[in-house]
């Protein structure tokens, strides 16, 4: 069993006639860091829940590993690693004692489950509260707590429902430094769903966009970023006539040039490749700007575009 | 690696029903309220009732060992409840999904509370009848007799606790699960739960009493404390009880897979 995943024609309609899910199909190769962006509603922990044997599909066919989940879920349930969007825990119990009995569920000697909960409790910085029963712990100890569970057993591959959500910041990065890590060093395979774009856009290999239970595009950042269009170069001089007199020197360069006041901004495929062809233009005319900047649009401005665009449809 | 790794059934058992026992200990209202209002039955009927045994058709019965059955059986509900009431907890808070989630035995991870349930069961039973034989039981099988009333009493709280598992599972929230148990006050009370058979005059009542498998785990154990040792009462006590575990326990395994695979 490798740390593929590969999901074909996925169908899921809950009673009363919900649409959760209508007809998605992805590959993620091994060690491949995926990302699954939605708005509410729009699938993505159905498809957590039916990738990680919890939930039957209604139609479609899903491998882990190459295993099919609704033949052998009990041989995916070895290999993979699940934080739900709910975390499941048990507030009875201690974190330490969660995990030792996670550990033994995975066939761990009791010897073998107490050292991995040392680990483990370090890991996500829970030394502290490992003794007081779980239902004491704040929102943030108890997603760590979660995490934790996830990765008892060094699941070749991890699903991760919205895991930062509720974190504060310094949480949230150290969280992405682990999940990162489990990735470039272990080659864990991570599927990730999150609404935080700078999430995705800063820890995932490929994206697919899902709304309304369809992909709407797929990608890796900077080709999602590219399918919207352009590059922004900004420009801004000291003087209003300056940025004028830039304006009619460049406007066969972009595709499109806008001047307002001191600030010209040129829109253009690539902005990197026609940066310096730019400048030198500019310096045979003894224009110099006082600052200079390239922007990518923002995931944030693929992500409105296509949901956006679905919504018309509709 | 993990590849070849297989799951052992006994290691799950032992590893949820040692959670379950955990959880009952650190939360001792789950079943002391349940043990005194038993206790309290005893104390209440014998203190109270006991003169109606000189009547001839105790034939000279103890009233105490006549209705002790009613006591234990009563606590009995309550710890074999407690195992469903367990599941929904674990339903609740997404901790289910996390077990669904490992490669255990889905077998074990209901029987876990239900083990421990037993094991409740079967010291709350203890309990009682030491407090009872402070009270003056004398049972007249001997001490072979007291295991069969443990044994019936099990068995009894195991067909329970199927039934408490299965409707957990299916409602998957407290008030469901908890509303399900009054199902079984009238199984106690339409019984020859106070006086014998020849004794209850309501024509509805002696037919209710006549349907009611409880009727038949009552004359079971009284058999034993009151009269010796008699085949027919017990054989039939046991038959009745099988029968119950079989529909119930099956109640819930189909239940559970049914919660498992969630449409
Ligand atoms: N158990 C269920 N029964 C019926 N409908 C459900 C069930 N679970 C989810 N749905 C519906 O399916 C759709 C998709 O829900 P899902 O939870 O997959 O969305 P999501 O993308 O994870 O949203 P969010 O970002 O809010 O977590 C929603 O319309 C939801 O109401
Ligand atoms: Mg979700």
């Amino acid at each position: 069993m490798d740390g593929s995943i590969s999901v074909q024609d996925l169908v899921k309609t809950y009673k009363g006639d919900v649409k959760a899910v209508q007809g998605v199909s992805f590959e993620v190769a091994e060690g491949e860091f995926f990302a699954f962006l939605g708005p509410n509603g729009a699938g993505k922990s159905t498809t957590v829940q039916i990738l990680t044997t919890l939930v039957k599909p209604t139609t479609g066919s899903i491998r882990i590993g190459g295993v099919d989940v609704g033949e052998e879920p009990e041989r995916v349930r070895w290999n993979i690693g699940v934080a739900l969007q709910e975390t499941g825990i048990d507030p009875v119990l201690t974190g330490r004692e969660l995990i030792e009995m996670q550990a033994r569920l995975f066939g761990f000697t009791k010897k073998e489950a107490k050292i991995r909960a040392v680990e483990l409790l370090a890991l996500v910085d829970l030394n502290d509260a490992a003794d007081r029963p779980c239902g004491k712990y704040s929102g943030g100890m108890r997603r760590r707590l979660d995490l934790a569970l996830t990765l008892v057993h060094k699941p070749k591959i991890l699903f991760l429902d919205e895991p930062t959500t509720g974190l504060d910041p310094s949480n949230r990065k150290a969280i992405w430094k682990e999940i990162k890590r489990l990735n470039k060093e272990e080659g864990t395979t991570i599927f990730l769903t999150t609404q935080y774009l700078e999430e995705a856009d800063q820890l995932a290999d490929r994206i697919s966009i899902i709304n309304q239970g369809k992909i709407v595009a797929s990608g890796s950042a900077e080709e999602l970023k590219r399918t919207l269009g352009f590059d922004a170069i900004q420009l801004l001089f000291e003087l209003d006539e300056e940025a004028e007199q830039a304006g009619q020197i460049l406007v066969d360069v972009g595709e499109n040039i806008e001047r307002s006041k001191n600030e010209v901004t040129l829109y253009t495929e690539n902005g990197t490749k026609l940066l310096p062809d730019l400048v030198r233009k500019l310096d045979e005319h003894n224009l110099s700007p006082k600052t200079l900047n390239v922007k990518p649009p923002s995931l944030d401005d693929v992500f409105i575009n296509v949901t956006n665009e679905q919504k018309e449809r509709a | 690696m993990s590849e070849q790794k297989k799951g052992s059934f006994l290691v799950d058992t032992f590893v949820f029903t040692k959670r379950s026992i955990i959880t009952i200990i650190r939360n001792p209202l789950i079943f002391i309220p349940n043990l005194i209002i038993s206790l309290f039955f005893l104390f209440v009927y014998e203190g109270g009732l006991s003169g109606i045994s000189e009547l001839p058709a105790f034939e000279g019965a103890n009233y105490l060992a006549f209705i002790l059955p009613v006591s234990i059986v009563s606590a009995a509900i309550g710890g074999a409840g407690g195992a469903g009431q367990a599941l929904v907890k674990d339903l609740e808070n997404g901790y289910f999904s996390r077990l669904l989630l490992t490669p255990s035995s889905r077998l074990a991870i209901v029987l876990g509370p239900i083990i421990a349930g037993m094991l409740q069961l079967l010291i709350q039973t203890v309990l009682i009848l030491v407090v009872a034989y402070f009270l003056g039981l004398e049972v007249a099988a001997g001490f072979g007799g007291v295991i069969v009333v443990l044994l019936l009493t099990l068995g009894w709280g195991l067909a329970f606790a199927g039934y408490s598992v299965g409707v957990a599972l299916r409602t998957k929230n407290a008030q469901s699960a908890q509303a399900g148990t009054f199902v079984f006050f009238p199984l106690i009370f339409l019984s020859t739960t106070f006086v014998p058979y020849e004794l209850i005059e309501a024509g509805w009542l002696k037919v209710a009493a006549t349907i009611n498998p409880t009727t038949y785990l009552f004359e079971a154990m009284r058999s034993v404390f009151i009269d010796g040792w008699e085949a027919w009462p017990l054989v039939r006590g046991f038959l009745v009880i099988a029968l119950l575990c079989a529909i119930t326990i099956s109640f819930s395994a189909i239940s559970a897979s049914k919660a498992v695979s969630a449409d």
